[in-house]
């Protein structure tokens, strides 16, 4: 209960306010928007509390804000010792000058009796709640050391579950109390700012940076009913502006999926562990088929002959497919004869593989743009988009004892006789010689 | 060329008697208030003299005004962009309240509530910021009259323009001699504020040139108090904004002048139109240091011109504006007779209040306890005159003695001419050659004399009806404009939290 009031209720209560309060300041209050400058009172020790502080925060903020945005990029930074050391050295620093400068500031406010005309309260809950913010911060930091290693694991994630409004503060219940103390503090400080002078850090005139240096309003009717030609000069201006910023817009968009694939690189691939099982299960499929098709090569590389089918396994109507020595398909067919024919099944139009079957008519078929090849001599039939003929492979005949009883170059041209007793049992081989023929 | 009307001013300095009335017609109307006590929108302060903040006129400190670049660019001396982001938590080229002086009033209760006794009770001051006794160590205008000795005038920074022998022998007590420079906003035509605003809050109004600050978009950054080298802003302590003369526009829409020239004892005081070319603005004030006050007369434009005419019209300039400036006694007095000239126009700002340099201080001479004035003698005279050229030429000429010298001579002559005419002790061939030698003819010495001391409030002020509000409703609605247009506050100004 406790915890879900302080880490829960209490941040989105702060952040709600100090948004909502701060647009209603600047549209409703404009008049009470000011910077509060006292330098006009005091200014000696102004320059000793304002600058430290002003300077110490800045670093700080960056210091807490870069590892919750980019806590990966920060955990690669700081796993690296001589930068951690650096960084905690930085931090400790800046935290240090914020503190001399609050410290001041405070004490002037007291010291001067024409400050304290201008000093409400609410200045002095302000800075003595920033005192006592940077004091636990510096406690925290000496305490616990290494808050740079440890905040990306136990802060940074409960400050993400915070703004995906999914509060989980499992993350902070086991932390020491000096940084819970620290975190509520900060949520204090958020809480305050539409109410303080707190609300002059909105002020920033980053404006001025841009803008042209003159400003001249009009309100005369006339004026803008008879546009000289250096009113459409700024106007044109204040397009290319525009302009400049759409462009500017658009390269921001684009750099946001560049700074993705960046952060993709660092952040490695997002995967549950079932896809990737999956992923890898596929890879090692096509590694496998990879490896049969260079045992295939090698062994055409290597062997005179290759073995095709044994004769009684070949139809005249279904075709075997094996692959030539080329490594492309090939189909085995058996003739009238009962002699084996060996024909490529490599469309001559585009390449595709023919299909196996001959039809009623003896004609093999590519399926992929419907031509049609004679299965005895191979040749494309009338209307076919193949203009060549599939060219017929020679093959050799081996009896079971080994011993080749006949052979048929691609020429057509037979030679043996092979006994048609054991013609069945004979094996078919396609040879080199004749591919290199 | 494009033609835009300003309303400018004239101070005739000659006439000035240095009563102050004016600064407290300011007071009373706009800075009787908490946080502005300590601001004198119109203050006269005694010349030689280190002025109202001490020092305004020296830059090396306070990095106000425009400075020209190596590459020839304007650039604002001490705020600029860079300048102002490294300035923001601490502005070290400020004034801060001692500059100006802690303001007082005193306990004037103590006079009613005081017990019984032998003593008459006192009324002590007390500071207007804490409340508490103080002891008063500077006011707004603690040199007044040189305060009887050249303490303060001896600070003075004109007087670094001058020799050694000339700083002694102004200081003699025989020759000591001083001059009021009344002070109000220049609502310049290229304003170092508005440039230097971080949050865009100080505006030049397009049709009259006013320059405004909106108090609802100023956020109190004050590098405009630093960048006005006149050191006419100033920063209310109070609220939190920084504040500055509005030439009463709520007064001058209404057809009535501003307080202080409507209240100005000696009426040193003009106002009317001027013309000028935006378009040249920039290179004119680019211009090397001594050539500055011609280059400033360049940018403004002849109302009597067809052509500038032609252009006022096609910039949407009102018929009474053309036939306003057409009659102004500043053109009169800035560019025809050429006898009033800006205040440190190597500020580069552009100012649009001249004033007519005295001459009584430069030809007055004391010998054995008489003051006499040499009409023989005069121009001779001007060279070694008790208040030296050369420091009027730091004021009004940029350094430059020769704009000053013109102006001298035409007003001597003037006086000439109207001696040979009223009491006939000097020659006719005297004044014909003096004011040959003012380039003067005598219809132009009448004239200035009449509009110097003949002057009706009519003569003086001659402005045409400025109807903002009118104007605005047509183009906007009043409630939309009220925040841009500097209508005024909707809201009690007070510190924020």
């Amino acid at each position: 209960m406790f915890d879900v009031f302080f880490f829960v209720g209490l941040p989105y209560i702060a952040v709600f306010t100090m948004v909502a309060g701060t647009i209603y300041r600047f549209r409703k209050d404009r008049l009470g928007v000011s910077s509060l400058s006292s330098q006009f009172l005091e200014s000696k020790a102004l320059l000793w509390g304002s600058v430290p502080w002003h300077i110490g925060i800045a670093v700080v903020f960056l210091g807490h804000l870069i590892p919750l945005l980019a806590p990966g990029v920060w955990q690669a930074l700081v796993a690296r010792r001589a930068f951690l050391i650096t960084i905690e050295t930085l931090g400790s620093c800046a935290a240090s000058l914020c503190l001399v400068g609050l410290v001041i500031l405070a004490i002037r406010r007291f010291a001067s009796s024409k400050l304290q005309t201008v000093t409400t309260a609410m200045d002095l809950v302000v800075v003595n709640l920033l005192i006592a913010q940077v004091v636990l911060g510096l406690g925290v930091a000496t305490a616990h050391r290494w808050g740079a290693v440890w905040s990306t694991g136990t802060t940074t994630p409960y400050l993400w579950s915070l703004l995906r409004f999914n509060p989980d503060v499992s993350y902070v219940a086991e932390l020491p109390a000096l940084v819970r103390v620290h975190l509520v503090g900060a949520f204090v400080v958020f809480l305050l700012v539409p109410f303080s002078r707190l609300v002059h850090m909105f002020s920033l005139p980053l404006e001025y940076l841009f803008r042209p240096p003159q400003k001249v309003v009009w309100a005369n009717p006339r004026r803008l009913l008879h546009a000289h030609a250096a009113v459409a000069a700024m106007e044109s201006r204040r397009l290319f502006l525009k302009a400049s910023f759409g462009l500017a817009g658009a390269g921001a968009l684009l750099s946001v999926g560049v700074f993705d694939k960046f952060l993709g690189f660092f952040r490695g691939p997002r995967m549950t562990p079932d896809e990737e099982a999956k992923l890898l299960k596929t890879r090692l499929d096509r590694l496998q088929l990879t490896v049969e098709e260079r045992e295939l090569e090698l062994e055409r590389i290597r062997s005179e002959q290759i073995f095709v089918a044994k004769v009684g396994e070949l139809s005249p109507k279904d075709g075997k497919y094996f692959i030539d020595y080329k490594m492309r398909p090939a189909l085995a067919f058996r003739d009238e004869q009962g002699l084996p024919r060996l024909i490529s099944a490599k469309c001559t139009h585009l390449g595709c593989t023919v299909a196996s079957s001959v039809d009623s008519t003896n004609r093999l078929l590519c399926p992929c743009h419907m031509s049609y090849f004679d299965v005895k001599s191979g040749a494309p039939l009338e209307g076919s988009p193949a203009k060549a003929p599939l060219p017929l492979l020679g093959w050799i005949l081996v009896d079971p004892n080994g011993k080749t009883v006949a052979s048929q170059g691609p020429d057509g041209k037979l030679e043996g006789k092979p006994d048609p007793a054991t013609l069945d049992v004979c094996s078919v081989y396609i040879a080199k010689q004749y591919e290199e023929a | 060329m494009d033609v835009r009307a300003h309303v400018a001013m004239v101070f005739h300095l000659d006439k000035c008697i240095g009563c102050h009335t004016c600064s407290i017609a300011c007071k009373n109307v706009w800075t009787d208030r908490p946080g502005a006590e300590y601001m004198w929108w119109n203050n006269v302060e005694t010349k030689p003299g280190t002025g109202y903040p001490t020092q305004w006129e020296d830059q090396t400190n306070y990095q106000g005004g425009w400075k020209v670049t190596d590459q020839r660019e304007l650039v604002l001396r001490g705020q600029n962009r860079r300048n102002t982001v490294l300035k923001l938590f601490y502005n070290p080229n400020q004034p801060g309240l001692d500059d100006y002086y802690e303001p007082w009033t005193y306990r004037y209760e103590d006079l009613f509530n005081a017990p019984e006794g032998d003593d008459q009770p006192t009324a002590i001051p007390i500071s207007q910021i804490t409340g508490e006794p103080i002891d008063i160590e500077a006011g707004p205008n603690w040199d007044d009259d040189l305060s009887g000795s050249p303490v303060y005038a001896e600070n003075d920074p004109n007087l670094s323009r001058l020799t050694e022998d000339e700083r002694n022998a102004l200081f003699e007590v025989e020759r000591l001699t001083m001059m009021y420079l009344p002070r109000i906003c220049n609502h310049c035509v290229n304003p170092s504020c508005v440039a230097a605003c971080p949050s865009g809050a100080i505006y030049k109004r397009g049709e009259d040139g006013i320059v405004l600050i909106n108090q609802e978009v100023c956020r109190g950054w004050r590098a405009c108090v630093s960048a006005c080298p006149y050191k006419k802003i100033y920063y209310n302590w109070q609220t939190g904004k920084s504040e500055k003369c509005i030439l009463c526009y709520p007064r001058l829409e209404t057809g009535q002048a501003p307080a202080c020239f409507h209240s100005c004892v000696g009426r040193i005081r003009y106002m009317g139109v001027l013309f000028y070319d935006a378009d040249r603005l920039e290179d004119a004030m680019k211009a090397p240091e001594e050539s500055l006050v011609e280059s400033h007369r360049s940018v403004l434009l002849d109302p009597n011109d067809p052509a500038v005419i032609a252009g006022a019209k096609a910039n949407g300039i009102s018929p009474e504006f053309i036939e306003s400036a057409q009659k102004s006694p500043i053109w009169k007095y800035v560019m025809e007779w050429q006898v009033a000239l800006p205040l440190h126009a190597e500020f580069r700002t552009m100012p649009m209040l001249y004033y007519v340099p005295p001459l009584l201080p430069v030809m007055g001479r004391s010998g054995d306890g008489i003051y006499a004035h040499d009409t023989e003698e005069f121009f001779g005279h001007l060279q070694k005159a008790r208040l030296p050229i050369k420091y009027l030429a730091s004021l009004f000429g940029a350094g430059n003695t020769e704009v000053v010298e013109a102006a001298m001579k035409r007003l001597m002559a003037v006086r000439y001419f109207k001696r040979a005419e009223g009491v006939g002790d000097v020659d006719e061939d005297k004044v014909k050659r003096v004011l040959r030698e003012a380039q003067l003819t005598a219809e132009q010495a009448e004239a200035i004399y009449r509009l110097t001391s003949l002057c009706t409030v009519h003569d003086r002020y001659v402005m045409p009806p400025i109807q903002r509000e009118e104007a605005m409703t047509e183009s906007c609605s009043a409630e939309m404009c009220k925040g841009q247009c500097g209508l005024g506050t909707t809201t009690p100004p007070q510190r924020g939290a």
